[in-house]
């Protein structure tokens, strides 16, 4: 079943409309939820965007790493189970001690994992 | 009426707090819910009070708890204790009155104390074109004074940290509050392995409050005015107080001040030397810092779980919960800069 507009445009949509006319008139003492929910609906609108590109980004730190193949056709479901899987092992490697003598490439691992997790949670943090 | 206090829990609430303040009769007006407090709720009120050695009228604030309760928080009845131990060590708190184990009333145990004047809003406290260096002392030296307050001297029924002292059992909390989470994210796995191989050896063991940081105290003209928000309090090391406190979570956009986005550590940890009659071991705060970061996730990931569970769905739980990648950057900065140090 396809929807026209579908959920990405829909919520894109009811956001650039809260931003541009609920949000500047209300109470002081709802400013607080309102600005809740524009930061919720914008990072849901960024995952719906962008949950794969953070998929991919986190499997190709974590490859380095865990020994596995990238493999580029993957999206969805099975992107978000490949990658929980490959977190899971490193997991187990660096409970393991694997990088207690040398952190050097897990760090940049991590720091690209974290970026990439940052893209949609709270991009702001990525400039600078 | 605010919150618990419906029209229907008001007149026991009244009876109740006459008999706390041996008074003929209190009246609860002026009921607001005040910022803050994602874990208790914070009633502000007034109380007229018809007799006894309180006849009058008092801004107060009704802290009650929360329906579900969190692992690492103390029930109404303990936080009470701690807050009158932490007065009569010195420590500016707002006055403690009352507290109420009955939770037949408002619907869990409550307590009362006298409402602090100033303003506890991080953005507000570290907005100011100079470092606010006395500030920083000041808030050093009621750290000192409270590290103070030691297991032997009172009687506050707290648990003391087992096996392996503070660190060791701060690790241990940390992974089971994550319950799993540090299985499949691998910065928390990292965060848990290196504070696992670099924990200091037990040492001195203190009164912490556990949650010192920009954000739970008053300040008002510059000054500070109130320590708040003591539901985290207990037996610890006492540098994971300065770790948590300088900590880039809480410095509300100045991160160059390292002290709580206020000022120098230099500051902070000067106030602490002159009235904790021990020295600040930078290494052991740079430890207890890193610690911050995994405890911060941690209660980030349970404070998301209170929402997805259905305990208590709540938008600044829920948003709460996707703070763990933010948490996750500060942390990876801080263990480099440890690294690039050593």
């Amino acid at each position: 079943m396809r929807n026209d507009p579908d959920a990405r445009r829909l919520l894109a949509a009811a956001l650039d409309a809260y931003r541009a006319e609920v949000l500047p008139v209300v109470p002081p003492e709802r400013r607080y939820t309102a600005l809740m929910i524009a930061n919720a609906m914008a990072i849901a609108a960024r995952e719906l965007d962008g949950l794969d590109a953070a998929g991919h980004a986190m499997m190709a730190a974590m490859i380095p790493l865990v020994g596995s193949d990238a493999d580029e056709s993957l999206s969805g479901a099975a992107l978000s189970d490949r990658v929980d899987a490959l977190q899971r092992r490193l997991c187990a490697d660096i409970a393991a001690g694997a990088y207690d003598r040398d952190a050097g490439a897990l760090l940049d691992c991590l720091d690209a994992t974290v970026r990439a997790r940052l893209a949609i949670a709270n991009p702001k943090l990525l400039e600078g | 009426m605010a919150g618990p206090i419906t029209d229907e829990a008001l007149p026991a609430l009244e009876r109740w707090l006459a008999g706390a303040a041996g008074a003929g009769r209190v009246a609860v007006e002026s009921v607001e819910r005040l910022g803050g407090g994602a874990i208790s709720l914070n009633l502000g009120a007034a109380l007229a009070v018809s007799g006894g050695p309180l006849d009058g009228r008092h801004a107060v604030v009704l802290r009650i708890g929360p329906a579900s309760g969190m692992a690492a928080s103390l029930d109404k009845m303990h936080e009470f204790a701690v807050l009158c131990a932490a007065r009569t060590a010195g420590v500016a708190v707002p006055e403690p009155l009352f507290a109420c184990e009955d939770a037949d009333i408002l619907g869990g145990p409550f307590y009362v104390m006298r409402r602090a004047a100033g303003t506890a809003a991080g953005r507000l406290v570290v907005r100011c074109e100079a470092p606010q260096r006395d500030l920083a002392r000041e808030l050093g030296r009621t750290l000192g004074r409270l590290h103070r307050v030691r297991p032997d001297d009172d009687d506050l029924d707290l648990p003391l940290p087992r096996d392996g002292g503070a660190a060791a059992a701060a690790v241990r909390d940390y992974r089971a509050w994550m319950d799993g989470a540090a299985d499949r994210d691998p910065v928390l796995a990292w965060g848990l392995r290196w504070l696992q191989v670099h924990a200091p050896a037990p040492g001195d063991v203190v009164l912490c409050h556990r949650d010192f940081r920009t954000g739970n105290y008053l300040v008002e003209d510059g000054r500070l005015t109130a320590v708040l928000d003591w539901e985290f309090a207990g037996w610890s090391d006492p540098m994971e107080d300065l770790g948590w406190f300088c900590a880039r979570s809480w410095r509300f956009g100045r991160t160059d001040r390292e002290a709580g986005g206020i000022a120098d550590r230099a500051d902070l940890y000067a106030g602490y030397e002159e009235t904790a009659g021990r020295s600040v071991d930078a290494a052991r705060v740079a430890w207890w810092e890193a610690a911050a970061y995994l405890r911060w996730a941690a209660i980030a990931i349970m404070q998301g779980r209170r929402h997805t569970s259905g305990t208590e769905p709540s938008l600044e739980l829920a948003l709460t919960g996707r703070l763990v990648p933010e948490i996750e950057r500060d942390l990876l900065i801080h263990l480099r800069a440890i690294e690039q140090g050593a």
